[in-house]
């Protein structure tokens, strides 16, 4: 209770907005706000590619976590818990969508479509240097559900594969496969996409 | 270990950190050129973790909705921010400042042990005066008028806030004397005056 307003108001004091927050004061449930949307909505609209989608599951976890601020006692971090409860929010969308959160795949099985052999008649096309986001982006919007789940997870978000079984309901053996296959395909991908651009460019 | 074996083995390890994995990539160009690309695309994936904005329009459902549910309350008046920012420029002050909360904090545990007296009292006895009691409010402008006349503006402004800030929490008090939310509020804004007046005392120092 000694604690000082010490920092300059430009300085954004979480533990202090979260106090403020419980308080029922607006400001400071838009700081929280402002503070940590685009990581929940980005995770959203990853998950979805869809931002209508994105923007309400966005919504629905910010919802979520101020209905429970009261309960919060700072154990863990506050931005640890948001984005768990916003991974939440995303999983029991799909979910509903009965979209597989996991692919069904046997974990050792190889498909043809992942054989090391197959190439997208991009073999040349080396990855070099840094990936383009926006390419990034649309590749993997386009990746399938449950790899992309396992990917935005690990990749993106930073879980590790016991956080990940633990919060999809998978074996830590299927997050890792599952992570490989969509980094395999992810790659498959990007070098379509520097194919067609070197074809456009040469062409042009 | 061969091309397909590595591959697999790579869901498994997938920083091809083990002695198999190292050996076959030494040999294999293709393999470790594809080694090298998966971490690319590992690495590269942190830069979508806040990549894109949502519109304004979540804001202002979240803000709507809390207002319905009464998680979003009219507060009693608060400071203006720029007063808190001002009190940034003080803050090697805090430790004074301290002393002064502490006889607040007394009076206001001593308070809240025995809510029946508070509302037995009634409004203007309730404030704990512990700063018009050494210091009247005039007093010290007059000080620092003396001592630090371009600050005296200042000060007058901020104590007019401060006292505001202290009134209207004072009637949330009195209003619901168990209420911890309202006696914390209250303590805020004593924080701020003692703040204030220790900021004051310093100034009009020789
Ligand atoms: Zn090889």
């Amino acid at each position: 209770m000694t604690e000082p307003r010490q920092q300059s108001a430009k300085e954004f004091n979480e533990a202090e907005a979260i106090e403020r927050a419980k308080h029922g004061d607006a400001h400071a449930f838009q700081a929280l706000y402002d503070k940590h949307k685009r990581r929940v909505y980005s995770l959203c609209l990853r998950m979805t590619a869809n931002t209508a989608e994105a923007e309400d599951l966005a919504q629905e976890a910010f919802l979520q976590l101020y209905r429970k601020i009261a309960t919060f006692r700072g154990e863990s971090a506050f931005s640890t818990w948001l984005h768990r409860l916003s991974v939440n929010v995303v999983l029991m969308h799909l979910r509903k969508k009965s979209l597989p959160v996991v692919s069904l795949e046997e974990t050792t099985q190889s498909t043809e479509d992942e054989s090391p052999k197959k190439d997208f008649g991009a073999k040349d096309v080396m990855l070099a240097g840094s990936i383009d986001r926006m390419h990034l982006r649309r590749a993997v919007d386009s990746l399938p559900p449950g790899y992309k789940m396992i990917f935005v997870l690990h990749d993106v978000e930073g879980y590790e594969h016991n956080e990940i079984a633990k919060i999809v309901g998978c074996s830590i053996g299927n997050s890792k496969s599952q992570l490989h296959k969509a980094r395999m395909k992810l790659r498959d991908l990007l070098k379509a996409d520097r194919a067609v651009k070197a074809g456009r460019s040469k062409a042009g | 270990m061969n091309c397909v074996e590595l591959q697999h083995s790579l869901a498994e390890v997938e920083d091809a950190s083990t002695a198999e994995q190292r050996a076959h990539l030494r040999t294999c160009p293709s393999c470790a050129a594809l080694v090298k690309e998966l971490n690319l695309i590992a690495s590269a994936a942190g830069d979508l973790r806040e990549a894109d904005e949502p519109s304004p329009r979540v804001w202002n459902n979240i803000e709507a909705t809390l207002r319905e549910e009464g998680l979003i309350r009219p507060a009693p008046r608060h400071i203006p921010s720029s007063f808190g920012a001002r009190w940034g420029t003080f803050g090697w002050l805090v430790p004074a400042a301290a002393m002064l909360l502490l006889s607040f904090g007394i009076y206001l545990h001593q308070q809240s042990t025995k809510p029946t007296n508070i509302i037995a009292r009634q409004a203007p006895t309730y404030a704990p005066n512990v700063a018009t009691a050494d210091l009247n409010d005039e007093e010290l402008l007059q000080e620092i008028a003396d001592n630090s006349p371009a600050m005296k503006t200042q000060f007058e402004e901020n104590l007019r806030q401060v006292n505001e800030s202290i009134r209207d929490t004072q009637g949330w008090v009195r209003e619901s004397p168990n209420d911890a939310e309202a006696r914390h509020s209250l303590m805020d804004a004593y924080q701020q005056k003692s703040m204030l007046f220790e900021m004051a005392m310093d100034h009009t120092l020789p």
